[in-house]
């Protein structure tokens, strides 16, 4: 069985984010790069399906840059720290949109030809939430959304995914290959070990000029256009209160909640 | 808040990178044999996970578990909650066994990069750390010195994590004094003998997160000479180990008791009865007996590095604590509106006194490392060209013997110093328990009396380590000093700093002689009386010395990029420039304090009758 596992650098959730005076991005000086916290998941239940499928392959695939400030080659190796047999980097130092990153997968998809493509349900810098549906609607291929928890049949022609919906749980059954966005509650993934580190280097990481992807026919022109982008307006200073009485009073009258 | 788990602990990774690649260019190491399996991308991989590991696992820890403590029930010593959890992730994820040799199971790694790790785990959880520092320090000493079989024995689940290991020296009448060990070793058959005696102060000596435990037991045989000369090293397990490995009865090794600690709670500390029934055996450590202090003394120059590194590690998150909290609190306006009282209340940092202690702890705590770190990586050049330039190599490993007992008692000194320093800064705040440095301040009082108390580094120092080789360690230190100290004296913007540094080192070697003068003049008490001070003001030259380096490097970073340079960069480039710039002007003068005094030949301490201290007992 073959895995596509999706990589995404993101800002590092824990580093405060600051956005650049003429709103055209984040200052990314400083900035520590992790992997998607939704792909980590992803990575780590591509890992424990392989864990119990014998003979099952997991390859990781990230478009953006080889080199620095783009570089998404150590979250990569990290991905193959963790476990992962191998990795392939589309590359190009463009910000993509969800749906050219969706077109540039599926052209990987025909050449791997994965049985199954596990996702972050999104990533958290721009949280669009799109990639893996698109992906879906771009293969023919269905597709379970928010999984709270995978579990393949034993002949692995099937997968059955529980989903994360409003109020509650939703289970899907659908054939492979198809395609999973993982949700928080998936499972709790793994670090990289000693030994895990220490094979990584030598595994390998397949680069690919995303003009190669375009010969064969990715159209990388997008839709849509980032205008501005602005920080979340200051929160305003507290205010201490001297008593119980006077806190519901300004609940009541200040604000109007009570 | 004695319930919740909380991570209290900060790692400061830029400053630590900054240090290892570039000051130090510790990458350097990959280039020869002895490395070259590695590369900087799996031993930074390494620190990053190490770091996620002990925010997520030991950290959490570190609070509850000094108020929970060890308990000794039964006879066996229960370890705090979610410790057992930690260990059999820690091993899980396989850091110990980084430094550790190829051959032996490990990953070959730089001495450099792991004393990077141990900063991490004994910085997130002290006493946590404690139980697989001594594992490491047996599993190495065992690694060098015992035989094959016993290796191929022990080695695998002590690198497993599935044995523990502890060093057992002290005894109640053997403390600083190791040569008086009763402990006896009497000869069964091969390489077995009976052990009888009893050990205290045992850290790790019991516990619940292994099925075994090895203790290395220092021994005299019957008829072996008194002194450290005669004393043997046994491998002595808890629990027999079966030649096929699987384990056997009992070893009769008993926890008499464990002590109630000022710190390091959650770190067993155990008397043990070898022997009390007649049934204790021990595995003699290689083929020889009485080279047991030999031995030991691998595994001590290691702990003793370590503890260094214990008390860097401690004393940089309590800094990083204290900073956190000096950002936070407001109190008090600026004293440029002193004469209005209506003026804004600020944030502590912004006052001065704060200011200065700010940066007293980071300059310390960035000198200490970067000594620890220079330690290692001669450690490291030393292994490297052992084989192919011997010349080279005798010098790297001649500073490692030089720096240990500077880096063991001084990191330790200032780990108590910093993290008192720490609740200054805070206020009443740092005196309670919903803060952490209290405890930090608590547990680092331990550092400078265990591994041999700093009164026994400096004796280390004074009367082997400068006299080494005939002098040529402590030249050679000298002579790197005084090529920087050329170089740099007229460097814009800090050659007067740098001048002080020549004036300190001057003022050093001086110190030095008068030693020697002391010793000559058949004074030893006189040399006993001012070794301390001597190993102060030589680390004080050391710190002083590393920190400008820094400095000069920081600073020609903070030129090279110029407008297009981050906030951020600026930042860190410029606070490397005032921390050497501050200890130069207030902590290295100090220097000429004490050598003058040294010089002075005061003797007062010595001459006072005992009932001159007081006349009231
Ligand atoms: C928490 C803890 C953990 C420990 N863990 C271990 C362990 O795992 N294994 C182990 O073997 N030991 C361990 N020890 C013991 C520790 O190494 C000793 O406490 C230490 O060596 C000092 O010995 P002592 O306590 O007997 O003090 P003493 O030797 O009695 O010293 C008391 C004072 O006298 C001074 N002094 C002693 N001799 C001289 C001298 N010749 N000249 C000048 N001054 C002198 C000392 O510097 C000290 O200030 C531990 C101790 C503690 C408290």
């Amino acid at each position: 069985m073959k895995i596509l596992a999706t990589v995404k650098r993101v800002p590092d959730p824990e580093t405060s984010i600051k956005v650049k005076p003429d709103g055209s991005g984040i200052v990314t000086d400083n900035v520590k790069w992790v992997i998607n916290p939704f792909d980590e998941i992803a990575i780590e239940e591509a890992l424990r399906i392989k864990e119990k499928v014998a003979g099952s392959e997991v390859v990781l695939v990230s478009i953006g840059g080889n080199a620095a400030p783009n570089d998404v080659k150590e979250q990569l190796r990290t991905g193959l720290a963790m476990g992962a047999d191998g990795a392939i980097l589309v590359v190009t130092d463009a910000a993509l949109e969800p749906l050219v990153v969706a077109r540039a997968l599926a052209k990987l998809v025909e050449t791997e030809k994965p049985d199954l493509v596990v996702m972050g349900k999104q990533a958290i810098d721009d949280d669009s939430n799109a990639a893996g549906q698109m992906l879906a609607e771009l293969l023919g291929w269905p597709q379970a959304t928010f999984a709270s928890k995978v579990e393949l049949s034993g002949d692995q022609k099937s997968a059955t995914v529980i989903r994360e919906v409003d109020g509650g749980l939703e289970t899907l059954r659908f054939p492979l290959p198809g395609i999973v966005t993982a949700d928080l509650r998936l499972n709790e993934p793994r670090y990289a070990s000693l030994p895990g580190i220490m094979k990584a280097r030598k595994k390998e990481l397949k680069e690919i000029p995303i003009g190669d992807l375009e010969k064969a026919g990715l159209d990388v022109s997008g839709r849509t256009q980032l205008v501005k982008m602005e920080p979340p307006p200051k929160r305003q200073a507290g205010k201490l209160v001297e008593s119980v009485d006077q806190l519901v009073e300004l609940l009541h009258t200040e604000a109007k909640v009570i | 808040m004695s319930g919740a788990a909380v991570n209290t602990y900060k790692a400061d990774l830029r400053a630590i990178q900054f240090t290892l690649y570039e000051h130090l260019h510790v990458e350097q190491v990959f280039t020869h044999a002895a490395f070259s399996h590695l590369s900087r991308e799996e031993c930074d991989a390494t620190i990053e996970q190490c770091l996620r590991f002990v925010n997520a696992y030991t950290g959490p820890l570190n609070g509850l578990a000094d108020r929970a403590g060890c308990v000794l029930e039964n006879g066996v010593v229960r370890t705090p909650a979610g410790f057992k959890e930690a260990w059999r992730k820690l091993f899980e994820l396989g850091f110990m066994s980084f430094p550790m040799p190829r051959e032996g199971g490990g990953f070959g790694g730089p001495h450099a990069i792991a004393v990077v790790l141990e900063e991490l785990q004994s910085g997130a959880n002290t006493a946590f750390n404690m139980y697989q520092g001594l594992t490491h320090g047996a599993a190495d000493l065992i690694e060098v010195f015992a035989r094959h079989e016993d290796k191929e024995r022990f080695l695998p689940p002590m690198m497993e994590g599935r044995f523990a290991g502890t060093m057992c020296l002290s005894e109640p009448h053997a403390g600083s004094d190791v040569g008086a060990t009763k402990t006896r070793a009497r000869h069964v058959e091969g390489n077995l003998y009976d052990i009888a005696g009893t050990k205290c102060w045992i850290s790790a000596g019991d516990h619940d997160l292994t099925e075994n435990i090895i203790h290395l037991v220092l021994a005299r045989i019957d008829g072996a000479p008194a002194g450290t000369k005669g004393l043997s090293l046994f491998i002595v397990p808890k629990i027999r180990v079966n030649e096929d490995g699987s384990l056997g009865k009992p070893n009769d090794v008993v926890t008499a008791s464990i002590e109630h600690k000022l710190g390091i709670r959650a770190s067993a500390t155990a008397v043990l009865n070898f022997g009390e029934n007649g049934g204790c055996r021990g595995i003699l450590v290689g083929d020889q007996p009485h080279m047991g202090m030999r031995q030991m003394f691998r595994m001590m120059n290691g702990a003793r590095i370590a503890v260094g590194v214990q008390g860097l590690s401690v004393a940089s998150t309590a800094y990083l604590n204290a900073l956190a909290y000096a950002r936070e609190r407001r109190q008090g306006s600026s004293v440029k509106h002193f004469k209005d009282p209506n003026a804004p209340r600020v944030a502590i940092i912004e006052h001065a006194d704060v200011r200065r202690m700010l940066l007293e702890m980071k300059a310390k705590v960035e000198g200490m490392r970067t000594l620890a770190l220079k330690l290692a990586l001669h450690f490291d050049l030393a292994y490297a060209l052992a084989k192919t330039d011997e010349a080279k190599a005798m010098y790297h490993q001649g500073q490692v013997d030089l720096l240990t007992p500077i880096v063991k008692a001084y990191c330790s000194d200032q780990s108590f110093r910093i993290t008192e320093l720490a609740i200054q800064t805070y206020g009443g705040a740092g005196y309670v328990t919903d803060h952490p440095v209290e405890q930090y301040c608590r547990d680092a009082k331990i550092f400078s009396i265990y591994e041999g108390t700093n009164h026994i580094q400096a004796l280390d120092l004074v009367a082997r380590k400068l006299q080494e080789h005939g002098g040529e360690n402590f030249r050679q230190f000298l002579k790197e000093i005084a090529e920087f100290v050329d170089t740099y004296s007229h460097q814009p913007g800090i050659g007067a700093e740098v001048r002080a540094l020549g004036e300190a080192t001057d003022a050093l070697q001086r110190g030095a002689g008068a030693l020697m003068e002391f010793f000559m003049g058949g004074k030893i008490d006189q040399v006993t009386l001012v070794a301390n001070a001597f190993l102060e003001s030589m680390a004080e030259v050391t710190i002083a010395h590393l920190l400008l380096q820094a400095a000069i490097i920081a600073d020609s970073k903070r030129g090279q990029h110029g407008d297009d340079q981050s906030q951020e960069d600026f930042d860190f480039y410029s606070g490397k420039v005032m921390a050497a710039k501050h200890y130069v002007s207030y902590v290295l003068p100090g220097v000429h304090a004490k050598i003058g005094a040294m010089i002075g030949g005061d003797r007062s301490a010595l001459d006072v009758t005992d009932g001159g201290f007081s006349t009231a007992f």
